[in-house]
């Protein structure tokens, strides 16, 4: 086994991009993703406010609406002005005072004021409109509380009949709807699994060249040694985004991250396995890379953080199984949300098991060795 | 050889090479099933809560059928205290919580004022947005019928009640999308990707495959490669773009404002400055393998660097210049506006602009690269492996 690692190392070091992939390379990409996510809250977005009112009501509505510090209000002169911006994506959502909306909220006609929101821009959209309702409720506040006092309300009263019952709203677990902790860590888990299966490919594939076919080893030590020497190294980029998280950027976590190792192994196994069975049906360097490519590049979509597992259909929920990634993420939430115990946790991982079924393929397709070789 | 064919020769090299042919018709067609397909149910529903009801009147209960009766909920389970609650919701099974809490139509009767609670799992975005609007939607219900009860009650007229309650009615509707569907949101910048992704790879293994190696490739000028293998390419994409761009959005429900002529003036030099690039990359690939490798690791950046899932103005103004050298993002960005906002194609002219100076660049890069690699296989010696 020894001379086998040996061999591996030996030609690890000689190869510029598999020694790139398995150091510099991802976590490189990892800074890149982290830093693009930086902002972490959606703050100041532009929104075009056309006030054809001009008064100091109307006046009162964009103060409240600046206050906001998701929204950052533009004034724009005419409506068709406001709405080109709008299709330039240069603001993501417009609101629009009417004419005569003091006169008539003083004359008790209930004006409307338009609010409309880019729902092509889904999360910014849903988050601005949320923001915009909520700083107009506010800026309307203070007249339902004077029209109250007129109406011979006590002062104390004039506040509950306004709004009688009040409202705490609680994130769980993310508790100031920060995007790093929520979309960073499965965009790098992604961008792990990425980086192993290429790694694993790369690894095999090299036993496809004339020189590495000659030697008299049986595929199944390769295989081992193969593992055995690259599993450690992978396992080191997925401690380095564990210290990135939870080291470098405090982001919370309920339980002690050294409980998802066993998780990480399981899936760097995973991701092994199902690499080699395509490696010995294919036998060819780019067609193993272009499938593997395939199978793999749409897992962070099938991770359910983005959008809900559940409400995946039947189709998504079975192909969201074939990745080990999926399996992976579950774990990660429920560890660094819920903080279930070690033990649960531990429990989790035998999702993995159906993966080890893929050794059956693995023992009889490497019996059969490798094809001669094509030139 | 005439232009003519070397473009077919081109074609024929492309079809024949099997790893070409699973990224390009194999994959082109696999990912527009595959990756749509978690998104398919368009609008998170039915987000499972846990209600703590510590006041158990009629009141609460009503409340607890408002919230069941919102699309975005469905009251899976009752606990008997928020530890409880906690517990259940740790379990991964339940995301929501609202607590009513003891004397709640007791204060609200007496005109005290209540407070309800509600939590939802931050660890999902989409669900955490929709028990949230969900709960308030019901909430707000609940608080309207007190307050106009109570109004009734002390003598107020009805119309008079419900307009110092609520003084100005507010319109918030979407523009574009609707429906706030997850699908037409995802798929119009990720299929641009996919086709800018693929013709890299595609043109990267071809490249790789060929140098130092003889061939037809040696035959004709570096300048007359480079326009085959553009004519090429460019013949083969622009039946996947149709098939992206028009049925594939057609069948997702994405929304489709520019005209064809506009959609096809945009992406022309889109996919002239992506096959120039691909092919001025491929020079410096020896390896068939390796175009793939190097463009997976790019896909989730670029993705996210284009704008659409996170907003432009987030983002670091260094990465943001960066990434214009890539032609997916201006072209994304651009085909947003132009097919999905219906911005008018003078709002899309800079991208426009930027797409056919990349185009030259790109274009000279691979002229270069082609002459250089060209010239390679005369000469003996050269290094085996990169």
């Amino acid at each position: 086994m020894k001379t086998l690692l040996r061999r591996e190392l030996g030609a690890l070091w000689q190869n510029p991009w598999q020694l790139a992939l398995v150091s510099y390379l991802p976590i490189l990409a990892m800074l890149a993703l982290w830093w693009l996510f930086s902002a972490a809250l959606p703050r100041q977005l532009p929104v075009a406010m056309v006030d054809l009112d001009n008064s100091s009501l109307s006046r009162e509505l964009g103060r409240h609406m600046a206050a906001n510090p998701v929204v950052s209000p533009i004034s724009f002169a005419s409506l068709p002005q406001a709405q080109d911006a709008m299709n330039r994506a240069e603001v993501y959502a417009l609101v629009v005072v009417p004419h005569g909306f003091s006169r008539e909220l003083k004359t008790a006609v209930q004006p409307t004021v338009d609010v409309r929101y880019n729902g092509q821009f889904l999360l910014v959209g849903k988050l601005l409109a949320a923001n915009l309702q909520q700083a107009i409720a506010d800026a309307m506040k203070p007249l339902a509380y004077s029209k109250q006092l007129a109406r011979g309300a006590n002062p104390h009263q004039a506040h509950i009949n306004i709004a009688p019952v009040a409202t705490q709203t609680t994130a769980l677990f993310n508790r100031n709807n920060n995007y790093v902790g929520f979309l960073v860590p499965p965009v790098l888990i992604a961008l792990w699994q990425l980086t192993a299966m290429l790694v694993f490919a790369n690894a095999l594939n090299r036993e496809l060249e004339p020189a590495a076919r000659q030697e008299a080893i049986g595929m199944l030590p390769k295989l081992g040694a193969k593992l055995l020497c690259y599993t450690p190294l992978l396992m080191l980029q997925g401690l380095f985004i564990h210290a990135l998280l939870f080291g470098y950027l405090k982001l919370p976590v309920a339980a002690s991250p050294l409980w998802l190792i066993p998780a990480m192994l399981a899936l760097l196994l995973a991701v092994f396995l199902i690499v080699a069975v395509i490696f010995l049906l294919m036998q060819e360097s780019a067609r193993v890379v272009s499938f593997c490519t395939a199978l793999f590049a749409p897992a962070f979509a099938f991770m359910g953080v983005t959008f809900p597992v559940h409400d995946m259909p039947a189709a998504a929920q079975y192909w969201r199984l074939l990745m080990p990634s999926s399996h992976y993420i579950d774990s990660h939430i429920a560890l660094v949300s819920y903080g279930v115990s070690g033990m649960e946790l531990l429990s989790k991982n035998l999702s993995f098991m159906p993966f080890f079924l893929l050794l059956l393929p693995i023992g009889l397709l490497a019996r059969k060795g490798l094809k001669e070789a094509q030139s | 050889m005439t232009l003519l064919r070397l473009i077919l020769e081109e074609l024929k090299a492309i079809v024949a090479d099997k790893a070409i042919a699973v990224t390009l018709f194999g994959g082109v067609l696999f990912y527009a099933l595959l990756y749509p397909l978690p998104y398919l149910n368009q609008v998170p529903t039915e987000q499972a809560l846990v209600v703590v009801d510590l006041d158990n009147t009629s009141l609460s209960r009503e409340l607890i059928r408002h919230a069941d009766a919102s699309p975005k909920i469905r009251v899976a389970r009752g606990a008997g205290s928020v530890a409880e609650a906690q517990h259940y919701i740790a379990s991964g099974d339940f995301h929501g919580l609202l607590v009513i809490p003891a004397g709640f139509k007791r204060d609200l009767l007496l005109g005290k004022g209540a407070t309800l609670s509600y939590g939802g799992d931050a660890s999902y975005f989409l669900v955490y947005s929709a028990l949230v609007e969900g709960l308030v939607t019901a909430g707000m219900d609940a608080a309207k019928s007190v307050q106009l009860l109570g109004m009734l009650s002390r003598g107020e007229s009805f119309a008079g009640a419900s307009l110092s309650l609520a003084p100005m009615h507010l319109n918030a509707v979407p523009a574009y999308n609707p429906g706030l569907g997850y699908t037409p949101y995802v798929v119009p910048g990720l299929f641009l990707l996919i086709l800018h992704q693929t013709l890299l790879i595609g043109t990267g293994i071809l490249g790789a495959g060929q140098w130092r190696k003889s061939g037809y490739w040696q035959q004709v000028s570096a300048l007359e490669l480079l326009m085959g293998r553009l004519a090429a390419f460019s013949l083969i994409y622009a039946a996947l773009g149709a098939f992206y761009l028009g049925w594939c959005y057609h069948w997702y429900g994405v929304s489709v404002q520019a005209g064809l002529g506009d959609i096809a003036a945009f992406i022309v030099p889109f996919y002239v400055a992506t096959a120039a690039a691909g092919v001025a990359a491929s020079c410096l690939f020896r390896r068939r393998d390796m175009p793939t490798q190097v463009m997976l690791l790019a896909s989730m950046p670029i993705l996210f660097v284009s704008g659409f899932v996170w907003p432009l103005s987030l983002i670091p103004e260094p990465l943001v210049m960066a990434a214009q050298a890539i032609p997916a993002v201006p072209a994304i960005f651009g085909m947003l506006k132009l097919n999905q906002l219906g911005a008018g194609f003078d709002a899309v002219f800079s991208e426009w602009l930027t797409l056919w100076v990349l185009a030259l660049v790109y274009l000279a890069l691979a002229w270069w690269g082609l002459a250089v690699r060209q010239r390679e296989v005369d000469r003996p010696g050269i290094p085996k492996q990169a």
